[in-house]
């Protein structure tokens, strides 16, 4: 019955390859929940949609970039390399190493450097844009928001390197192996017969067969090593997004931790409970919503860091535009001014588009994740983890 | 309630927003759906005085910069040649540029702009999306227009013979590569990436997988992402679980890097990776990386090919530009562009006939065996589309390497 649903619908379910779109999903996800978090926090002090958010992102990725590039890892210097001697005696097609030695530690201070300046940015914008509005109509500050977002928008074209958009090098990232865990292992015929083409491409090598032959039999071994991949029930992923992975469980220990057990985080859920009284009690709100800002553009830095140097996405200065609508709907999801709520919808937002792509639907991609807010929002206007209750007024 | 009506001018706000942004990015081969095909009304311009002008449109900001700045130099460079020569029957042609500015609607007020300086030509775009603009400004003012980069096969339908091109269509390039799998690469089963937002891919894609389809081979799988996206591990793995021997990726280089990088990610490393000319960017490694060395794309021309036409447009192009090769194929097709209409002006003042723009159009019209440095151009009966021989490159870790040339006629089917 099922299977004949699924022919009708034209859905063509494969479950070996579940697992592995769980996991993109959590990685996708994972990024998306770190840039919500800092619409999240914003909303929860000020109530204030922080448009600019996305541009913060968008300056993070060019502040790894740029990073990359003095530390030696930009275009021409790679492109010397590889047409210098040296390169050429490497030119033999089992050369596989990196060029230039990579070193985690230059990541370290990428992701320090994006951190360090998008904090300051996030700070400044605060400064300059929105505390001045602080005390006028939402609506008013609801639109500077917006402004501040296109004027970092067009003035990153003129000053940042735009066009052709560029990427971190692949050589600055020394996680490149892949890691792989099989959790069913493909059928065994499939697997012998792998193995029987294995050898059988051996013995005509030895043999000295004619190239076609070769070429014929290495054809038949690909298309069998595919096929046992493809039945075979994996996770594949590389160190990269393993320490991504890490990284953003690491940021959100150290967040959790900032927020509940240090002063700071303390006058931050009193500001974010009510603001005027908050002010009364003798806690310096200005110095609360800088940090909150400080805190939420450092998260989108790193986010933006990792996705660049881990997956070598192009940027351009609307690179943040669709990463912003995302988070941004992510944070509604799970109920925007609320922290773990945040997270919960990044990851939901991430394994559900995944999950459309799994059922073969990734022209839809983008309109699912919408239609799960819009529903969402319906039985809980909140959000998933938001209180629903009317404020005071 | 305050906090939901907030919310909901947060959302429409966010909404208008992302509106804008879907609207703003590269939109580059927009479909020209909405080409109005006016009666060619206007008269055009004739030439007076001593010069000739001919006005260039290309892109000097937003995304396509670099093909835009090629296609300038080498225009550039066409009309220095010509006047170096002495110009046409004593005339020199000046050559006017306008920038387009990456946006269809900015490049239909430069071509207005143009017109009213009273050129008698129209050289322009890179670009499918904003040339089809050019398009309505020729044919409501008469002007002949010879599209440099612009692959759509609407650039050229129903212009009653005043618009034509340079380069060869979406027709030519799917084919090309399916031709180059089917037989050289020896594929049988090939996945499809398509972006769902431009035009130029969506055409690609099919041509491709027509034409593979019908040399027998397989197409096991096509999936979407849009311009903009950055992870593609959903579409990746889908795609991994059909075992495909090649997968077609017919987008632009942006998203191509990072797809080709995350595809030897999921572990498919021997697969072929294989796409169309908009590949063609000197980022296309940095972005890919060695994921993306081996790939095989279909170009306009290559620097080391060894046809006079391309050594000599190198020799020259070096001397103006400081000792340096053009990042991009536009030069070439920029030159090859303004040449032509050059070639067809001389043709003009050979005959004696009048400098006018209705004159000049039927005079490109005619042109056989015009050698372009990218390759021979024929336009008499052609509809404006010449058959344009296509590349197969090879992406190395440097740039790219000559594999093998087609004639249209080899790889299309009868």
């Amino acid at each position: 019955m099922d299977a004949l649903f699924y022919t009708l619908v034209g859905i063509d379910l494969n479950w070996s390859s579940l697992p592995q779109q769980l996991v993109n999903g959590l990685v996708v996800g994972s990024i998306y929940a770190l840039i919500a978090l800092g619409y999240t926090m914003v909303y929860g002090v000020l109530r204030l949609i922080n448009f600019a958010h996305g541009e913060v992102f968008m300056l993070g990725a060019y502040t790894a970039l740029l990073s990359s590039w003095v530390m030696g890892f930009s275009p021409d210097a790679i492109r010397k390399f590889y047409e210098s001697e040296a390169a050429k005696k490497l030119a033999d097609p089992s050369y596989v190493e990196r060029s230039i030695p990579a070193d985690p530690f230059n990541l370290v201070i990428m992701i320090l450097l994006a951190m360090a300046v998008c904090a300051v940015i996030g700070a400044v914008i605060e400064f300059f844009a929105y505390r001045p509005m602080r005390n006028q109509s939402r609506t008013a500050a609801l639109i500077t928001a917006i402004g501040v977002s296109l004027l970092l928008q067009y003035a990153g074209s003129l000053f940042l390197p735009a066009s052709p958009p560029p990427s971190v090098a692949m050589e600055v990232n020394p996680y490149q192996t892949n890691v792989s865990v099989t959790l069913v292992p493909a059928p065994k015929e499939i697997r012998d017969k792998f193995d029987d083409s294995v050898s059988a491409l051996e013995a005509a090598k030895e043999s000295g067969a004619d190239a076609e032959t070769i070429g014929d039999l290495e054809r038949k071994k690909n298309d069998l090593e595919g096929q046992v991949a493809a039945t075979a029930t994996a996770i594949t992923m590389t160190q990269g997004k393993i320490v991504m992975l890490l990284t953003v469980l690491v940021l959100m220990a150290a967040l959790r931790f900032l927020v509940l057990k240090t002063p700071a985080g303390r006058s931050m859920r009193a500001a974010s409970h009510d603001f005027d009284s908050a002010s009364l009690m003798g806690i310096n709100v200005n110095r609360v919503v800088t940090f909150t800002f400080m805190l939420g553009s450092a998260l989108a830095g790193a986010g933006a860091m990792m996705l660049v140097t881990f997956e070598g996405t192009s940027m351009q200065p609307f690179f943040g535009m669709a990463p912003g609508v995302k988070a941004f709907v992510a944070a509604v999801l799970g109920g925007i001014g609320n922290i773990p709520g945040a997270v919960l919808g990044g990851i939901l937002m991430g394994l559900a588009e995944t999950l459309v792509t799994w059922l073969g639907f990734s022209n839809y991609k983008d309109a699912v994740a919408f239609v799960i807010l819009f529903i969402v929002l319906m039985f809980r206007p909140g959000g998933l983890l938001g209180s629903s209750k009317v404020e005071k007024v | 309630m305050i906090r939901n009506s907030l919310l909901q001018i947060g959302a429409c706000a966010m909404a208008l927003a992302s509106l804008a942004w879907l609207g703003g990015c590269k939109d580059t081969a927009a479909s020209g759906g909405d080409t109005k095909e006016p009666a060619a009304s206007g008269g055009g311009a004739t030439a007076t005085g001593d010069v000739i002008k001919i006005g260039l449109v290309a892109s000097q900001g937003g995304d396509l910069r670099p093909w835009g700045q090629d296609c300038i130099a080498g225009a550039r460079l066409a009309e220095a040649e010509i006047n170096a020569a002495g110009g046409i029957g004593g005339k020199k042609i000046q050559l006017i540029v306008e920038d387009s500015n990456s946006k269809p609607e900015e490049g239909k007020s430069a071509a207005e702009k143009l017109a009213s300086e009273g050129v008698i030509g129209l050289v322009g775009e890179v670009a499918s999306g904003i040339t089809l603009q050019m398009k309505t400004v020729a044919m409501d003012r008469g002007l002949p227009l010879i599209a440099v980069g612009a692959t759509n096969p609407d650039v050229t339908k129903d212009s009653n013979g005043l618009v034509s091109r340079v380069c060869y269509t979406d027709d030519v390039q799917g084919p090309v590569m399916a031709f180059f799998a089917y037989n050289d690469l020896k594929l049988r089963k090939v996945a499809i990436m398509t972006d769902n937002k431009q035009p130029y891919s969506q055409g690609l894609s099919a041509s491709f997988a027509k034409r593979f389809k019908e040399l027998g081979g397989e197409i096991v799988g096509e999936e979407f992402y849009q311009s903009g996206e950055n992870q593609f591990g959903g579409q990746l793995t889908s795609i991994k679980s059909k075992n495909p021997d090649g997968i077609f990726m017919s987008g632009y280089f942006t998203e191509v890097g990072p797809m080709a990088r995350q595809i030897r990610q999921q572990g498919m490393t021997n697969v072929k990776l294989m796409g169309g000319d908009g590949w063609d960017s000197t980022e296309l490694t940095s972005s890919g990386g060695d994921a993306i060395v081996g790939g095989y794309f279909c170009n306009h021309y290559n620097n080391a090919e060894d046809r006079p036409e391309v050594q000599d447009f190198l020799k020259k192009f070096r001397e103006a530009n400081n000792g340096n090769d053009p990042g991009t194929t536009m030069a070439a097709l920029g030159y090859d562009a303004t040449m032509l209409m050059i070639d067809a002006l001389k043709r003009m003042d050979a005959a004696k006939a009048t400098m006018d723009s209705a004159t000049l159009a039927k005079t490109i019209s005619e042109t056989v065996d015009f050698p372009g440095v990218s390759g021979k151009i024929t336009l008499q009966g052609m509809n404006g589309d010449p058959e344009k021989r296509a590349l197969v490159v090879q992406v190395t870790k440097t740039g790219q390497e000559f594999v093998k040339a087609y004639e249209p006629s080899e790889v299309v089917a009868k």
